[in-house]
């Protein structure tokens, strides 16, 4: 049964436990960062950075109005990645999770091919095993009967871990109940992806890479990327 | 008053994940889970299609409940003698396969109720620890399995009259319906809407070892004494299932095991979650305490 994380942006307060949590668990080390007039830190995903809440301000008439998400990948339902890399095993869908998983073998992959290919710009990757870097739904808590560590650190409760045709009941229902504050909420993706935000205003004032650029995450790139696939397999075979 | 259908089957398919999850996780409990897997998965089947309160609900005094007073103080569970040979015919296969050595006695016992020798208000009675005897069944064997076959019932009535109580505050440790000691605790975290900062630990609920009924009760307290001073309480737990443990009280010692599920992506069915902590409970036994209500399997 595919699982999936809803996370409601309306009650997020950028406390940023889901990323250190998210650090903490996978015992990333620390990184150089840079004070660029916001309280987002770092200021962008890395290699051992996978989770960010992102931080956004925008000023409408006298008020400030503050934005948070907290950034990762979304594990599409058909991950437009997967159908972008050329190694196989390097990129995988787990079948009972439906989570999007990052083999060692993606040291093999090309970043940019990978990263031209998700319509969220979500990939890094490590600069010391080269490999493809991102979200693993903590797979390996999942399949330990443990609540993924961003929906366990969250202490505001905006997010929430389940079976994907209950996540998605919660997070229409909540949709519902927000739109009656807020008429342009809207939970992005929701069809296409796994990780499913709420956010109470255009998804564009969030942050750039919110929604998918298109409707469907199968961008023109992603789409070439999955067409010419099989040959570069072929030619990274060939040459071993 | 109308029995809404309370058990669905997520209740089953929990049973059946969370058994298939601990024979993964734990193989040295595969013996135990066999024979109390079935036994398990039967009895919900049975209360799924148990009939619950039939009639008007016993009248609750809401001051007289505050005070402790249960639901059934006054009464008793309705005769549900008139279901147990059906019950019979669906549970005491299934009980003679997953224990064998009881085989002989089940194969009496399911004789003495075909025969009429052993009525069923004779078996319900029994199940409720009347002294009954059956030539050729020990008392512990008949007490056993005349416990699993009302136990259904029991459980379906106790939700409709769970019902009667929902939000009337009850602080006692044993349960608001039939006043039976609890066996078991579980911490469940209760999502809500609110716009503050929420508790990661979960609510603690009581298990009725009788009745199933689950209630909330303080975390931080000892439901045998009511003792809360932390120099007194101990936790027994195993590093590598932190989520499972025993709530022990050095002053009246005794025990309750405790399922946290703040941290689970699932909750695991209480009763299987109970036969996995059995080697917790053999350990508080050790360490001199006694539990609060045993399980059918405790002290195995």
């Amino acid at each position: 049964m595919p699982k999936a994380i809803f996370i409601d942006t309306t009650h997020c307060t950028a406390c940023r436990g889901c990323q250190v949590g998210c650090k903490e668990w996978k015992n990333y080390p620390p990184v150089p960062t840079k004070q660029l007039g916001t309280h987002q830190n770092p200021p962008d995903l890395g290699p051992y950075n996978v989770k960010l809440v992102r931080f956004s301000e925008h000023l409408e008439g006298d008020t400030v109005r503050w934005y948070f998400f907290p950034d990762c990948c979304r594990h599409c339902v058909d991950p437009p990645c997967k159908g972008a890399s050329s190694v196989e095993g390097g990129i995988i869908q787990d079948a009972a999770t439906g989570a999007v998983i990052y083999t060692e073998l993606t040291a093999k992959d090309d970043l940019e091919t990978i990263r031209g290919a998700c319509p969220y710009d979500i990939p890094r990757q490590d600069p010391k095993t080269k490999r493809l870097i991102k979200c693993d739904m903590c797979i390996d808590r999942i399949q330990a009967n443990l609540l993924p560590m961003c929906v366990k650190s969250c202490a505001m409760g905006a997010m929430s871990f389940g079976e994907r045709a209950d996540i998605l009941k919660q997070a229409e229902a909540r949709l519902e109940a927000v739109k009656k504050e807020f008429p342009k909420a809207s939970l992005l993706n929701k069809d296409e992806v796994a990780m499913i935000y709420l956010v109470a205003d255009e998804p564009a004032k969030y942050y750039k890479f919110a929604v998918a650029e298109a409707p469907s995450p199968m961008t023109r790139k992603s789409l070439l990327a999955g067409v010419f696939s099989p040959l570069r397999r072929m030619a990274k075979s060939m040459q071993g | 008053m109308p029995t809404p259908a309370l058990e669905t089957p997520a209740a089953l398919r929990a049973i059946e994940t969370s058994l298939s999850r601990a024979m993964t996780e734990m193989p040295a409990l595969v013996l135990l889970l066999g024979a109390f897997g079935p036994l398990l998965v039967e009895r919900a089947w049975l209360r799924e299609a148990a009939p619950g309160w039939i009639g008007p609900g016993p009248v609750v005094d809401a001051d007289r409940f505050a005070q402790g007073v249960f639901v059934l103080a006054d009464s008793g569970f309705q005769d549900m003698s008139g279901h147990l040979p059906g019950a019979a015919a669906r549970l005491l296969p299934v009980m003679a396969r997953s224990f064998p050595a009881l085989e002989p006695e089940i194969t009496v016992l399911a004789a003495a109720l075909d025969s009429g020798a052993l009525s069923p208000e004779a078996l319900a009675a029994a199940g409720f620890g009347e002294p009954v005897s059956v030539p050729g069944v020990s008392a512990q064997t008949l007490n056993f399995v005349a416990s699993e076959l009302t136990r259904p019932f029991v459980e379906r009535q106790a939700q409709d009259l769970a019902a009667l109580v929902k939000g009337l505050p009850w602080q006692q440790a044993s349960c608001p319906v039939c006043g039976g000691a609890p066996n078991m605790s579980v911490m469940r975290r209760i999502r809500d809407e609110s716009e503050f900062i929420q508790a990661h630990g979960g609510r603690r609920f009581l298990r009725c070892s009788s009745c199933s009924t689950e209630w909330t009760h303080k975390r931080v307290s000892c439901p045998g004494c009511g003792c809360e001073e932390p120099e007194d309480l101990l936790v027994l737990r195993d590093p590598a299932r932190p989520y499972e443990r025993a709530d022990a009280c050095k002053r009246c010692k005794s025990f309750l095991l405790c399922l946290d599920c703040g941290e689970l992506a699932e909750a695991p069915d209480p009763d299987v979650a109970a036969l996995t902590m059995i080697a917790l409970e053999a350990q508080a036994r050790r360490e001199g305490f006694t539990p609060l209500a045993e399980h059918p399997w405790s002290g195995l």
